[in-house]
C-alpha cells in the first residue's frame, strides 16, 4: 500500500465536485452578477489611511449625484465600524428580508444603503460567532462573504451609481479584494488630507490599486482648509501638497474640500445638511460632476479632442 | 478535498455531513468499490472555515436565504472571554502539546528593547530617523544626506528633484531613473528629466498633438493621454502626431 503512486492513480481518475462546494461558489459568483448588472457605475471610495474622511466624501458624493437626478445606492463596506447610517440619519433602521432578497431602506434624496449597522444593536459591535478571536485568517474570509452578500443579497434594483466606502486596512475589505467581487468595476477615488503623512499612505495605497488593475479616477482632498462657522472665512489646517502628489502619479485632482464644523455637526446629528447652495456641498456637487464626466470621458474627448 | 481509497484506486464519494458535537462536523465518504467507509472529523477552526465560505457540504436542499450567513453567523449580543478555538488550543497545550513557540516569543521583546537601547540611545526611532537623513521635525537634513542613486546625477537636475515635496521625492526619483536605464543613459540631466515626463510608454507627443490635449479639462487629461497612447501604440504609432489625434477624436465620436 505504502508503494502506491498517488500521482499515478490520481491522473487515472475524473475529479467531481461531489461535495457541492465549488458549484455553490460559482453559484455565489453568479448571484453577485446577476445583481450588480444593474448598476451602470460602481465605484470604491478609498484611501489607505484612516480618519482622512472616506465616508464623509462617499456620503456626500452619493447625494450630490442623487441631486443631480441619477438613483444611487451607497454601501458601507466598513463592517466593523459602519457609520453611514449614524451620518444619513438612517440608524435603527434594518433591512427587509423577502425571498427575492433584502430591500435596503432609502435614505435621504433616495440613496438605498447598505451597511452593518442594520444588523446591530445600538452600541452594539460586531461580534462572530465561532472561533474567529483568535484566526484573522478565517476572520478575513468571513468578512469577504459577508461583503458578498451585501452585493448579492440586497435589492439594489437599476441605479445609476453605487459607491462603496472602503475602510482603511484590513484584508478583506481592500480594493483588489472588492474589485474582485464587483463586476466591471469604473473605478477608485481616492480621499487624502493634505497632510504629508496621509499622501505617504495615499500614493503607495494608489499604486497597489493600480497594479491590481483599479482604474483610479482621481483624488479628493479633504480637509483642505478650515471653514470657519462664525465668518465663513478659510484657513489653512495642514501644509502638504496634494497637487504635488497628484501630478507624480498621474492622477486628476478632484476637488478640494474645508474642514466645515457646520457641516460635520449636521451628519453626526444624522441631520444631513441638503441645502445645495451651501458652499461647501456646492463643492461636492462639482467633484461629482467631474466622476460623471470622467466615466463619460469618451464623450468629452469626442466634442474637445 | 477529496479522498482517495488506494486499495481501489478510487476517489471516495461523499455521502453525508452530521454535526457529531458543537463546533465540529464529521464528513462521512465511502468507496464506491469496495464500500470502505471513511469519516473526516474537523476541529472548531476548520467547521468555521467551512462555514466561512457560505456553503453546505453536499450541496443546499433549499435556494440560500438573503443575508443568510451573516444573520447565521454574527452574534446578537456580547461575550466576553475567548471564545471555541482558544478553549480547543489551550486543551491541546495541556495535553502536552509543544509550548515551545510561546517561551520564545515571550523572551524575544526583552532582547529587541536592549538591542534598541543600545542603538537609540532613549528614544527608539532616533536612529532610523538619523539612517533616513532626516531631522526631527521631518524635513531633511542639510546636504541631502537621504539623496542615494546608482546613478549620476547633474547639480541642475539634482537641485530640481530637490525642490519636490519630500514624500513624493523618492517615487519621482525612481522613475526618472528607471526611464533613463530603459534608454540607456547613466547620467539625470534637465533634458532627460523632461523627456521622462514627455514620454511615456515608449510614445513621445509632437507639440501640435500637446496643444490639442490642453483642449480637454484638466481632469480628464491623464485619463485622455493614456487612452490616446493606448491607441496609438495599438496601431504602431511610437509618436501622436495631429493625425493621430484626428483618429482618436474619429474613434470617440463613435460613444457619441
Amino acid at each position: 500500500m505504502a508503494d502506491k503512486d498517488l500521482k499515478g492513480i490520481l491522473s487515472k481518475l475524473q475529479y467531481s465536485d461531489d461535495a457541492k462546494v465549488v458549484q455553490q461558489i460559482t453559484e455565489q459568483t453568479r448571484k453577485v452578477q446577476e445583481r450588480m448588472a444593474g448598476i451602470r457605475h460602481k465605484l470604491v471610495v478609498m484611501s489607505g489611511k484612516g480618519g482622512v474622511g472616506k465616508s464623509m466624501t462617499t456620503v456626500n458624493l452619493a447625494l450630490a449625484l442623487a441631486r443631480m437626478g441619477h438613483r444611487v445606492g451607497l454601501l458601507d463596506v466598513d463592517l466593523n465600524g459602519p457609520c453611514v447610517p449614524r451620518m444619513l440619519g438612517m440608524h435603527g433602521q434594518t433591512l427587509t428580508i423577502t425571498p427575492e432578497g433584502a430591500v435596503p431602506p432609502v435614505g435621504p434624496l433616495g440613496v438605498k444603503v447598505g451597511s452593518m449597522d442594520f444588523f446591530l444593536h445600538a452600541a452594539s459591535p460586531v461580534r462572530w460567532k465561532g472561533p474567529m478571536d483568535l484566526s484573522p485568517v478565517w476572520l478575513g474570509v468571513m468578512e469577504m462573504n459577508v461583503i458578498r452578500e451585501f452585493l448579492a443579497d440586497v435589492i439594489w434594483g437599476e441605479l445609476d451609481y453605487l459607491l462603496a466606502d472602503l475602510p482603511p486596512g484590513a484584508a478583506a475589505d481592500k480594493p483588489p479584494v472588492m474589485a474582485g467581487f464587483i463586476p466591471d468595476l469604473a473605478g477608485a477615488i481616492v480621499v487624502t488630507t493634505p497632510s504629508e503623512v496621509a499622501s505617504d499612505v495615499v500614493q503607495k495605497s494608489v499604486t497597489y490599486a493600480r497594479d491590481m488593475g483599479i482604474r483610479v479616477l482621481g483624488m479628493v482632498e479633504n480637509m483642505s482648509r478650515y471653514r470657519c462657522p462664525s465668518c465663513g472665512a478659510e484657513h489653512e489646517l495642514f501644509e502638504g501638497d496634494t497637487e504635488a502628489m497628484c501630478e507624480a502619479l498621474d492622477v486628476p485632482l478632484l476637488g478640494r474640500i474645508p474642514f466645515d464644523r457646520t457641516l460635520a455637526r449636521t451628519f453626526d446629528k444624522g441631520v444631513p445638511l441638503l441645502d445645495e447652495a451651501y458652499p461647501t456641498l456646492r463643492r461636492y456637487r462639482e467633484i461629482a460632476e467631474r466622476v460623471h464626466a470622467l466615466l463619460d470621458y469618451k464623450k468629452v474627448l469626442a466634442e474637445k479632442l | 478535498m477529496k479522498f482517495v481509497c488506494l486499495n481501489c484506486e478510487t476517489y471516495m464519494s461523499f455521502e453525508k455531513v452530521e454535526k457529531p458535537a458543537e463546533g465540529s462536523l464529521g464528513v462521512f465518504f465511502g468507496c464506491p468499490s469496495c464500500g470502505a467507509k471513511f469519516s473526516m472529523v474537523t476541529n472548531p477552526g476548520e467547521t468555521q472555515m467551512v462555514s466561512s465560505l457560505g456553503v453546505q457540504l453536499g450541496g443546499r436542499t433549499a435556494a440560500a436565504e438573503p443575508f443568510e450567513m451573516t444573520r447565521g453567523t454574527l452574534k446578537e449580543e456580547a461575550q466576553a472571554g475567548a471564545g471555541q478555538m482558544a478553549a480547543y488550543l489551550n486543551e491541546k497545550i495541556q495535553a502536552g502539546q509543544s509550548a515551545g513557540p510561546a517561551t520564545a516569543a515571550h523572551s524575544a521583546p526583552t532582547a529587541q528593547k536592549k538591542e534598541g537601547e543600545k542603538s537609540g540611545g532613549g528614544c527608539p526611532f532616533s536612529a532610523m530617523v538619523a539612517q533616513m537623513g532626516l531631522t526631527t521635525s521631518g524635513s531633511e537634513a542639510p546636504g541631502g544626506a537621504t539623496f542615494k542613486s546608482e546613478m549620476t546625477w547633474s547639480a541642475d537636475a539634482k537641485e530640481r528633484l530637490e525642490r519636490l515635496p519630500a514624500f513624493v521625492k523618492p517615487m519621482v526619483q525612481s522613475s526618472i531613473e528607471a526611464y533613463a536605464r530603459k534608454q540607456g543613459y547613466s547620467t539625470i540631466t534637465l533634458q532627460v528629466m523632461d523627456d521622462s515626463k514627455n514620454e511615456s510608454n515608449g510614445v513621445v507627443w509632437s507639440p501640435e498633438a500637446e496643444k490639442r490635449l490642453e483642449n480637454i479639462p484638466d481632469f480628464i487629461r491623464p485619463m485622455a493621454r493614456r487612452e490616446i497612447e493606448r491607441m496609438a501604440k495599438e496601431r504602431g504609432a511610437t509618436t501622436i502626431t495631429a493625425q493621430v489625434m484626428d483618429e482618436a477624436k474619429e474613434k470617440f465620436m463613435k460613444f457619441m
